[in-house]
């Protein structure tokens, strides 16, 4: 049988090579403030709510590439096709990915009601990375459990 | 649902692995259908019939409750 919506084995390594830089990026442009000078980009405004003024706005592009790593990487990691890709690891595939959209909204409703303020667009960001966090893990886990009970 | 294909395994004395090799899965699942946590495909059942000489029904059992 085909499996479809998967990416060759070989794309899980690929994915762990661009996901940890991006990691270390990410982390170190979160809580060290630290930017690549050369992603810095000056965007200008010629006209700010109708009427007609210079504005040089500075953007740096150092967290766009850090999440793009991180997505781009976690994504290949999740959809790479394993060695003996076959129904039950389908079927286990499928159940990861449910498991992790029912745990990734808990932690979503939950943290909705206890974070507030400019606290809760971090809670965003991580969450557009946990889901496909906890499939990988959740995923794995079943994987490790069925191989150790092998006989 | 419960099976028997750890004895068929037996009767004809191959291992998981080799059961797996046989008809094109990973030994992991012969070890999940083994172990009742995961009811394989019609395609997979009537392939280990075929290679055990056997009806589907005298290696796969239905239980009480399903």
């Amino acid at each position: 049988m085909k499996y479809s919506l998967l990416l060759p084995s070989r794309f899980k390594l690929i994915g762990i090579i661009l996901l940890i830089p991006s990691l270390v990026l990410g982390l170190l442009f979160r809580f060290r403030d630290f930017t690549f000078d050369f992603l810095t980009l000056t965007r200008s405004h010629s006209f700010v709510n109708g009427k007609n003024i210079n504005l040089d706005e500075q953007i740096n592009l150092t967290d766009e590439l850090a999440l793009t790593g991180l997505m781009v990487g976690l994504l290949f990691i999740a959809f790479a096709r394993l060695k003996h890709e076959d129904e039950f690891i389908h079927h286990t595939r499928l159940q990861s990915w449910q498991w992790s959209v029912l745990i990734n909204y808990g932690l979503l409703l939950v943290a909705t009601w206890l974070v507030h303020g400019f606290d809760y667009i971090d809670v965003m960001m991580y969450n557009m990375l946990t889901v496909l966090i906890i499939f990988i893990i959740r995923f794995h886990i079943v994987l490790f459990r069925n191989k150790r009970t092998e006989s | 649902m419960k099976n028997t294909i750890k004895v068929e395994r037996a009767i004809q004395n191959i291992t998981q692995q080799e059961l797996a090799e046989k008809i094109g899965v990973s030994r992991q699942t012969i070890n999940a259908i083994e172990s009742n946590k995961y009811v394989p495909s019609t395609l997979l059942a009537l392939k280990m019939a075929k290679l055990f000489g056997k009806k589907v029904e005298d290696f796969f059992q239905l239980e009480r409750g399903d």
